[in-house]
């Protein structure tokens, strides 16, 4: 490493949205820390996706957001005699925004204060460890986002995605969505929020990590601002994302426009190389695994690509470095602090899987005391004990080993990470040991329960090892999650429902299961050698292309696995605890479960209370003390808001947006969609936002009169003896009472709170 | 491509209408026709139904 006193030189690394916002990630930290070790004491990091987050989530936000979809989508430009597919998402959007806007602008601030643990001084009435806040936090926040995105319509950011009506496969589409304005909400976020710091900055070199798809556009969109503003700062990308699509993206027209370098695979070494390089005003040519663009000839930038560089000795790597990151900001009440304990797969065999190719080839490790050490040094710096150990899995040897080391070093942690079946490491006493070192959750790659697709897969494990390893980590109270395929190819439906059912029948022993369908990307195995899987992959239209579609002989198609990927989904749903109504975002916000495990909750006793809850949801009755919720918002609607909801969710209409995972559309499917799915009639209905729950709920005519006539009288109570009173047949009151019984459920209606069945708080013990 | 500017251009410009607050169709004192009233709930399930994309992380 070379010691120079570099302060000269700074150095900006920052996280562009967007990424998942209950930690910090972990790519910018590693590279920080490496930096700084090698002598350059300026480095700043920014985690602009976080930041991003808590800006759009604020009442001054979202009240322009919501004025915003008011001037873009108003609601009364709808009221023609038919809602054409064409327009059903945008009245949705501003049906769903004119019901929720001003309770979410009212609410945000202290939902933001739930999730954060920052809502009460005292940590056990904080509302994240009490469902009955916490969920209606989180809708809120969804909600909030469901406004930021109707103001940029089409456009949609969630807590998990960004995608626009720009497809992520085509530079051309990526490069416009750079420059549109209304669409793209990161510009305005960027000029006023992160350009005036850069200004005032000045760094030497910005280095932007694209991990996700979904950071692509709003990492160019900041390059290119950056790069008109602040000509002579070097801009570079790195992530996992590009290991897929760098080559691409660097042969595409335009990209030289907005950044002048890649950096493929493993970044510690060649951002110091760069750093060096340009430090020193040197040429690029020797910086490893760089790509960039050779500026000789500034009209005609061409495309260079530096041999690899070789990978860094990780155990002699520091720990990553925090400091700069918005602690704070994140949606969580304790920091989870992530911690790559290797890099690679050990193993790396699996036929569809390319992880390990992520970061590079080869497989490197952390020593376990290094890990101890470091856990320890992380732990007291940033005051916090839970960590988050990035993995593509453990291998056995360090699975015997870091427990004695963690306990030895007396690091007093819990922690959470993905894992391979390995029946030996796992056994009774191995689960015991994990727990004690302070694991409490394990992520397993499970995939299917069937014989045959396993094989093909390589996945290297038996059924039998599968539930003995599940078996010991439930004993020993550390919590099983499985990731779980639909669609292998030649899969079919039986075989996938073999799958489904093996999992439910362990539902004691496999608490979340993470779904997800087969997917061609070029880097792949099944896209190497299609034949030994009976697979013909097509061309993939778009010059960023990464994933491709495929036909079988055999199996499922690609829509049928769709389709069982809804069935399977929706049988989770109804038969896991934790995936049971609204106990998914549990699921959904990774390390919140987690957190009440690491609190002190057993896998089992959280389970039970997520299903107690949903039970106690359904069993609501007509409870005579019922009230209308106060600040209930009723909009009246020209069409059917569930009947918009479901066109939307088929799948021809689907296939016109973006896909979660592969950011792709069929270009045609809008037409074809419009040509099939038929335009909604009008119909008189009401759109129902509840601001407590957090959800719409939408009724006729007949039932807001009901609503009007329940809140006149009070109460329920009032309201049957009233009408019992006026001569209504019993008949007629069970009606009433069914009615008011469904709104208790779905939270419209709300019991005087003692009387309302109470749902137990998780988590007895919280820290 | 922005393959929904047309109708996007179609709803721009047009006043705003928030109609929020309470349609007021209450039946007082008087009794309601309970049996004749529709009295349908349809609800968003969860709005994290697997159909709704954009929701989920692995
Ligand atoms: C941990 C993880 C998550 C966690 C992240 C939690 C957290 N806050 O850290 C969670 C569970 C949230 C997650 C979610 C998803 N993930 Co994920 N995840 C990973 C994983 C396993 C590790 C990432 C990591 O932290 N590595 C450790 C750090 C040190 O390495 P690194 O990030 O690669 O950074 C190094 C280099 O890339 C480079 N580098 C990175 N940035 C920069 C910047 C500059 C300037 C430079 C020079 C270099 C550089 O240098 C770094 C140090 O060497 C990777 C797979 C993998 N093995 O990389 C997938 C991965 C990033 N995920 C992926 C995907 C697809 C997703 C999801 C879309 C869903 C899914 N199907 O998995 C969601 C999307 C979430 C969202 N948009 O909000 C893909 C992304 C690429 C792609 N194909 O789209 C990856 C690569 C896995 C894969 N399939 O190949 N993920
Ligand atoms: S699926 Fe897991 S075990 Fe298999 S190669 Fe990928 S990371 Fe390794």
């Amino acid at each position: 490493m070379i010691k120079l006193p570099s302060n000269d030189f700074p150095v900006t690394l920052a996280f562009p949205p967007q990424g998942h916002w209950t930690q910090p990630h972990l790519a910018l930290p590693c590279l920080k820390a490496w930096l700084q070790a090698s002598g350059y004491g300026d480095v700043q990091q920014m985690d602009l996706s976080v930041e991003a987050f808590d800006h759009f989530l604020t009442a001054e936000s979202l009240t322009r957001a919501a004025a915003k979809v008011q001037q873009r989508l108003p609601l009364a430009r709808f009221d023609g005699d038919r809602l054409p597919l064409g327009q059903m998402r945008a009245w949705r959007a501003a049906a769903e925004s004119a019901a929720s806007a001003r309770s979410i602008i009212g609410r945000v601030e202290s939902a933001k204060a739930i999730l954060r643990g920052q809502d009460h001084p005292l940590d056990s009435d904080r509302g994240f460890w009490d469902p009955d806040r916490y969920v209606p936090a989180v809708r809120t926040l969804y909600h909030g986002l469901r406004l930021v995105s109707a103001a940029h319509y089409p456009s949609e950011l969630t807590p998990h995605n960004f995608t626009m009506s720009y497809s992520n496969d085509s530079s051309e589409d990526v490069l416009a969505a750079t420059l549109d304005e209304e669409q793209n909400p990161f510009i305005e976020f960027y000029r006023e929020q992160v350009m005036p710091r850069l200004l005032e900055r000045k760094p030497r070199l910005l280095g932007l990590s694209v991990l996700y798809g979904s950071q692509l556009i709003p990492a160019l969109t900041l390059a290119r601002m950056v790069k008109a503003a602040l000509p002579d700062c070097h801009i570079t990308m790195g992530g996992g994302f590009l290991a897929y699509i760098g080559d691409k993206v660097m042969s595409a027209p335009g990209m030289a426009e907005c950044f002048d370098s890649m950096v493929f695979h493993e970044g510690e070494r060649p951002l110091l190389m760069l750093c060096e390089a340009l430090r020193l005003g040197e040429p690029l040519h020797d910086v490893g695994s760089l790509a960039w663009w050779d500026r000789a000839d500034p009209e005609h930038p061409v495309s260079v690509k530096n041999m690899a560089a070789h990978p860094i000795k990780l155990d002699d790597a520091p720990a990553p470095d925090l400091d700069g990151l918005p602690m704070d900001k994140y949606f969580s009440p304790q920091v989870v602090i992530p911690y790559d304990v290797n890099r690679g797969c050990y193993y790396g065999e699996c036929t569809f899987c390319t992880l390990p190719t992520v970061i590079g080839p080869g497989y490197r490790t952390r020593s376990s005391e290094t890990i101890a050490r470091h856990v320890v040094e992380l732990r007291d710096r940033y005051e916090s004990t839970h960590f988050n150990f990035i993995t593509d899995c453990m291998p056995p040897g360090m699975i015997k080993e870091l427990p004695e080391q963690l306990i030895e070093a007396e690091a007093g942690i819990t922690w959470w990470a993905d894992a391979r079946i390995e029946p030996k490491a796992y056994d009774a006493d191995g689960a015991r040991r994990l727990y004690e070192a302070g694991c409490r959750k394990l992520l397993f790659g499970f995939e299917s329960a069937t014989k045959r697709i396993l094989k093909m897969m390589m996945k290297g494990q038996s059924l039998k090892s599968v539930v003995e390893v599940a078996r010991n980590c439930t004993d020993a109270n550390i919590s099983v999650t499985f990731y779980a395929m639909v669609g292998f190819p030649t899969e079919t439906r039986e075989e996938a429902r073999a799958t489904l059912k093996f999992i439910e029948e362990h539902a004691d022993i496999i608490r979340e299961v993470s779904l997800q369908t087969f997917h061609i990307d070029e880097v792949a195995k099944t896209y190497k050698q299609p034949e030994q899987f009976g697979i013909r992959v097509l061309d993939a239209p778009g010059d960023l292309a990464l994933y491709h579609d495929y036909e079988a002989d055999v199996g499922m198609t690609q829509e049928e696995a769709a389709e069982m990927f809804e069935e399977m989904m929706a049988s989770f749903r109804r038969n896991l605890a934790i995936f049971s109504g609204d106990n998914i975002f549990y699921f959904m916000q990774k390390s919140h479960y987690f957190l009440h495990l690491a609190a002190g909750e057993t896998p089992q006793g959280f389970s039970g209370r997520c299903a107690d809850r949903t039970s106690a949801r359904a069993e609501r009755e007509a409870d005579p003390e019922l009230t209308v919720s106060e600040g209930l918002v009723t909009v009246p609607l020209g069409f059917s808001h569930s009947d918009a909801v479901r066109t939307l969710g088929d799948p021809l209409a689907r296939a016109a947006r973006p896909d979660f995972l592969t950011g792709r559309y069929v270009r045609d499917a809008d037409r074809v969609a419009e040509e099939t799915l038929p335009p909604l009639d009008p119909k008189q209905r009401f759109l129902l936002y509840d601001p407590e729950n957090g959800e719409f709920v939408e009724l006729r005519d007949g039932g807001v009169r009901v609503l009007a006539a329940l809140r006149e009288h009070g109460t329920l109570g009032a309201l049957v003896a009233a009408q019992v009173r006026a001569g209504a047949s019993p008949a007629a009151i069970d009606r009433l009472e069914q009615f008011a019984a469904e709104l208790h459920r779905l939270g419209v209606l709300r019991a005087a709170a003692s009387t309302s069945p109470s749902t137990p708080v998780l988590a007895s013990a919280r820290g | 491509m922005n393959q929904n500017k047309d109708q996007r251009d179609d709803v721009e410009n047009e006043e705003a209408s928030e109609e929020s607050g309470d349609t007021s169709l209450a039946a007082g004192g008087e009794a309601l026709d309970l049996e004749g009233l529709d009295l349908t709930v349809e609800t968003v399930e969860e709005r994290i139904s697997p159909s709704e994309t954009n929701v989920f992380d692995k």
